[in-house]
């Protein structure tokens, strides 16, 4: 074999789509176009089987098969000679391939109708270039890791380890990885979620890049992209996402008829047309802490080296977070609730507010518009009670903590994350309401209006 | 019938050799005047050797054309019946179909100056008998047997 399949590794990445012909026992051949076909290494690919159709069967009969595969940068193809070995139904193979089709599925709403049989395995026996399919060959763009490119990304390694290492708390912390991964590797558009085993969801903790925050989104395990990921505890990249989305709605189009209860489509979270993700789960051992993301409009964004980079990035982010919700009190929760921009005067002209917190949802709304749910509508609904009962103001870390009717777990409580989402909540949507710091794990509520409480 | 004579679709053949071993192919067009009893396709020259020498020695021929925009896609089978070096008035249609294959490659962000490369002519015309057409869309109903 002249070219190894690891130099032609963009035409596996299956943004064009593959052509793969097979034959049954009498000789008549069969050609369908396959999203991808998955390079496993220098000698062997894969092919996802969703459905068992005639590929599938033919290859029971005959196990020879070609395929035709295409490097979206220069268009070339190459020609390769396979013969089916083994379909694997679990392992590191399946489990890789299953996850790109399970997030693909859950996103487009086909959660177990779009899914992974099997990880049909070929040995390769012979690659070929497709000599005279372009008759002006196009130069690929040079793409590989430059010394000069690697320095930087070390170097943006050590910056980015620093900084995690440096920040006084989680909210620093969060912002400072991203504002690092822009400057460094100029990822645009990234969103940290952490993982809140108290209502069992994501929520976005932080982000940059897009016209809304979308701080205090929430996506719940196994919902969408990132939901997927977060889940399987597993990496996802994805290049071809519109092709790859396409080509779920089509088997959504073609199965209602078959599914009688498909669940919505799930938007996806920041770009409207990102064309390429990769997002990685934050753990600690088994234990899910969050998922960082990044998208991007190129489809050829992100590459195997981001992956593994971002790996190390992503370890190290889950232990700084786990350190700051470990021992938030001691290393300056104080600036969770720190002072936020003070309103302006436009913002002052709504000098009425009318909160409302309705039990049953477990959720605060601000003159009618959401505001927020969960642990942190009920630690803000307390702070705003005590603050109209006694004329309090001032409060203590520690006092949530030890109410229980906060229902904050008993351990990894995430309060300072709570808190943050708090704030930043209430900056968007009331800004003349803030939480301000006043020292080490102390804070205060300052009202700029009048409040109307109202409990339902 | 399925829309796989539309300008702008995605091509590919497979035929297979005396042992077994399958080819694969880009087409540049295809084209029928009956009703699909008869499918003439077009394959450039320069890429197509394995896959003609195939079907001069087992006539089996599969085509798949795709509309890249929604993948909906359908197979036709069948034997060859005349594969021969396409005239230049079946160029003109050539080409037309290349522009229009060109356009939806635009459509997913593929440079024309690059898409306009891909070799086409000149181009060899086979015509095979059709004696199969199949669903081939993804999804549950792919497969099904159309014709």
């Amino acid at each position: 074999m002249n070219i190894r399949l690891s130099d032609i590794r963009r035409a596996f990445q299956g943004i064009v789509p593959s052509g793969v012909s097979t034959a049954d026992s009498h000789g008549v051949p069969n050609i369908t176009f396959v999203s991808q076909v998955y390079l496993v290494d220098d000698r062997h690919v894969a092919l996802s089987c969703q459905f068992f159709n005639k590929t599938r069967r033919n290859l029971d009969e005959n196990p020879l098969a070609a395929a035709e595969v295409i490097d979206p940068l220069t268009l070339q193809a190459y020609r390769l000679r396979l013969k089916f070995l083994r379909s694997e139904k679990s392992g590191p193979l399946f489990d890789t391939m299953s996850l790109r089709i399970d997030a693909i599925a859950s996103h487009t709403g086909m959660t177990g109708i779009f899914r992974l049989i099997a990880a049909d395995v070929f040995e390769v026996e012979s690659v070929d270039i497709v000599e005279g399919f372009l008759t002006t060959p196009v130069d690929a763009p040079c793409e590989g890791v430059s010394i000069e490119g690697a320095r930087t990304e070390m170097r943006g390694l050590q910056l980015v380890s620093e900084r995690i290492n440096r920040a006084a708390d989680l909210e620093s912390l969060l912002a400072s990885v991203l504002e690092s991964l822009e400057e460094f590797f100029n990822f645009s558009h990234t969103s940290i979620l952490l993982w809140d085993d108290a209502n069992r969801r994501l929520t976005t903790m932080s982000s940059r890049g897009y016209g809304k925050s979308g701080i205090g989104a929430e996506v719940a395990l196994g919902e969408g992209l990132i939901g997927t990921v977060a889940r399987e505890k597993r990496l996802l990249r994805l290049s071809s996402l519109e092709a790859d989305l396409r080509y779920g709605r089509t088997i959504r189009r073609e199965a209602t008829g078959a599914a009688s209860a498909l669940a919505e489509e799930i938007p996806l979270p920041g770009l409207p047309d990102a064309q390429s993700v990769l997002a990685i789960p934050l753990t600690l051992g088994d234990r899910l802490v969050g998922v960082i993301a990044a998208e991007d409009r190129d489809p050829m964004r992100f590459s195997e080296w981001h992956e593994a980079y971002l790996d190390i990035i992503a370890n190290q982010i889950a232990l700084g977070i786990d350190r700051m919700i470990e021992h938030g009190d001691e290393v300056g929760e104080d600036a969770a609730v720190a002072a936020g921009a003070a309103p302006t005067a436009a913002e002052r002209c709504r000098a009425k507010r009318r909160l409302t917190y309705y039990r049953h949802d477990d959720a605060i709304f601000v003159d009618d518009e959401y505001l927020i749910r969960n642990i942190p509508a009920r630690i803000l609904w307390k702070l705003l009670g005590e603050s109209q009962r006694t004329g309090r103001t001032e409060f203590s870390n520690r006092e949530m903590r030890v109410d229980t009717s906060l229902g904050l777990p008993p351990v990894k409580d995430n309060l300072e994350s709570r808190l943050i989402l708090l704030r930043h909540r209430l900056q968007e949507k009331c800004p003349d309401l803030q939480l301000v710091s006043t020292g080490r794990g102390r804070f205060a509520l300052k009202a700029e209006a009048s409040l109307e409480l109202v409990e339902r | 019938m399925p829309r796989c004579l539309d300008p702008g679709l995605s091509i590919i053949v497979g035929a297979v050799n005396e042992h077994g071993q399958p080819s694969t192919c880009r087409a540049i067009a295809i084209d029928s005047s009956d009703d699909l009893e008869t499918l003439k396709v077009f394959l450039p020259v320069a890429t197509s050797h394995e896959t003609i020498k195939n079907i001069a020695t087992t006539k089996r021929l599969a085509v798949v054309a795709t509309y890249p925009f929604d993948n909906s896609a359908t197979q036709l089978k069948g034997q060859a019946i005349e594969a021969r070096l396409a005239s230049e008035e079946e160029g003109v249609f050539v080409r037309e179909r290349l522009e229009a294959f060109i356009g939806s490659l635009r459509g997913f962000g593929v440079p024309g100056r690059i898409a306009s490369s891909l070799a086409h002519w000149p181009a060899f015309a086979v015509t095979i008998r059709v004696e199969q057409i199949f669903e081939q869309t993804p999804g549950p109903n792919a497969g099904r047997r159309l014709r």
